[in-house]
């Protein structure tokens, strides 16, 4: 009866009290070994594995924050779009925290193209919403496709660490919570006629490839 | 097999102060071992080669694992002072401060000809102590200012370290210029970003006003 999107809406308004998120963003005890410690039991190729994937979710919200910011920049007075815009931008203001912690937490090292990252990420806001607002709901629409496959790889990555550290359930619900945010935008986008967008499939693949090409030189440098 | 020669690299490195960074540092860590484990003799010259490496190896691998043990005894004196880790990190270094420049260079030896130099292990270990001193003072830099963060803090303790060598009454003194001089600095460069900002701001403003913007 109801769309995928709006079942997801309502689950979240039930659950808003079991956020994982909130454990960064209201914590009730900071000292709480969950959000203020990294597993040591981990090999080398463990560690290795869950600081790319970290410092790629990282890079991949600053990201995100700036095609938001971009996009905001053009078409932010826009009646519907604005506001859309804006909500989605606030959701990933809230992401981006969450990493920034989770970073210190695991010490994780960034990637050091964070600069790039906000940059490329502003002008393909900025000149997405110059082509107008559908194009604009095209880029979010391939850039959340392609974060929205990533976090699911990377759930079934975590599936191997070890569950006896308090961080690693937590991890794995807040990517888990991170991916259901960024397929809600992606059925926004979709509502708000991403697919109306001039060359939308030429635009979606270039977002799409230039997002995994990012995603690739983030987990290494 | 590996837990053993890991054990023994541990005691081998309090034996450094007495026998310097040498193959008989860690021929003799076995007579250290617990009681009903330690050996009567010194491992062989053979044995040592076979656990840690031929020639220089085994020397590298007693520097590394001696660079290994720094970095743990930083850890267990925390500290929310980022002077008092640093510091901590350079009396770590004074009960073998006559073995550390061979060692320093016994490390930056290229394994092949060329090149004649291998900074690497240098930089490797500036960089180590930087991040683990700015974990343990509860460093909350992040993106950009992460990597500026460590890259001055790598500098000013390889400066105080090199400064040591040489002048080891004054070590610490340096080290605390050095931080003094860098905290003066980096307040200087907020400042100029804030003064940046407000301009910005004004400029953003007169635009506006102007219906440009």
């Amino acid at each position: 009866m109801f769309s995928s999107s709006t079942a997801r809406r309502l689950s979240r308004c039930t659950n808003r009290r079991l956020l994982a998120s909130y454990a960064y963003t209201k914590p009730s005890s900071p000292s709480d070994a969950a959000i203020s410690a990294t597993p040591l039991n981990i090999t080398d190729e463990q560690r290795a594995a869950l600081d790319s994937a970290l410092r790629v979710d990282q890079a991949g919200e600053v990201a995100a924050n700036w095609i938001y910011y971009g996009q905001h920049c053009i078409l932010g007075k826009q009646p519907v779009t604005g506001p859309l815009i804006q909500e989605m931008w606030d959701q990933e203001k809230k992401h981006l925290e969450v990493m920034n912690k989770m970073q210190l937490q695991h010490r994780v090292r960034p990637t050091i193209l964070m600069e790039v990252a906000k940059i490329g990420g502003f002008g393909l806001g900025a000149v997405t919403a110059l082509l107008g607002k559908e194009a604009a709901m095209a880029c979010t629409e391939a850039v959340e496709t392609v974060i929205g496959e990533h976090y699911d790889d990377q759930l079934k990555e975590m599936e191997s660490l070890p569950s006896t550290h308090p961080s690693v359930p937590l991890m794995r619900e807040v990517v888990k919570e991170f991916r259901d945010d960024e397929l809600e935008h992606l059925d926004i986008a979709v509502t708000n006629h991403a697919q109306r967008a001039p060359a939308h499939a030429l635009l979606s693949t270039v977002v799409g490839a230039g997002c995994k090409v990012a995603i690739e030189l983030c987990k290494r440098y | 097999m590996a837990d053993f020669r890991s054990q023994l690299l541990r005691i081998a490195t309090s034996l450094v102060r007495t026998h310097g960074f040498t193959r008989e540092a860690l021929s003799r860590s076995v007579l250290e071992l617990p009681a009903g484990k330690a050996h009567s003799e010194p491992l062989s010259d053979g044995a040592v080669s076979s656990l840690f490496g031929i020639g220089e190896y085994a020397r590298k691998s007693l520097i590394e694992a001696w660079l290994n043990e720094g970095i743990i005894q930083m850890a267990s004196k925390p500290s929310s002072s980022l002077s008092h880790v640093l510091h901590t990190r350079l009396n770590y270094n004074e009960p073998v401060l006559p073995y550390l420049p061979e060692a320093f260079a016994l490390l930056a030896s290229p394994e092949r000809g060329l090149p004649p130099l291998d900074p690497r292990p240098a930089l490797k270990h500036a960089a180590r102590i930087a991040d683990e001193a700015s974990y343990i003072s509860g460093d909350i830099s992040s993106q950009l200012s992460w990597y500026t963060h460590r890259a001055s803090l790598a500098v000013m303790y390889s400066c105080a370290e090199l400064h040591q060598l040489t002048s080891p009454e004054t070590a610490h003194a340096f080290l605390d210029s050095l931080l003094t001089g860098s905290s003066a600095f980096e307040k200087s460069l907020d400042e100029v970003h804030l003064f940046s900002g407000y301009v910005l701001q004004s400029w953003t403003g007169i635009l506006r006003s102007r219906g440009i913007l």
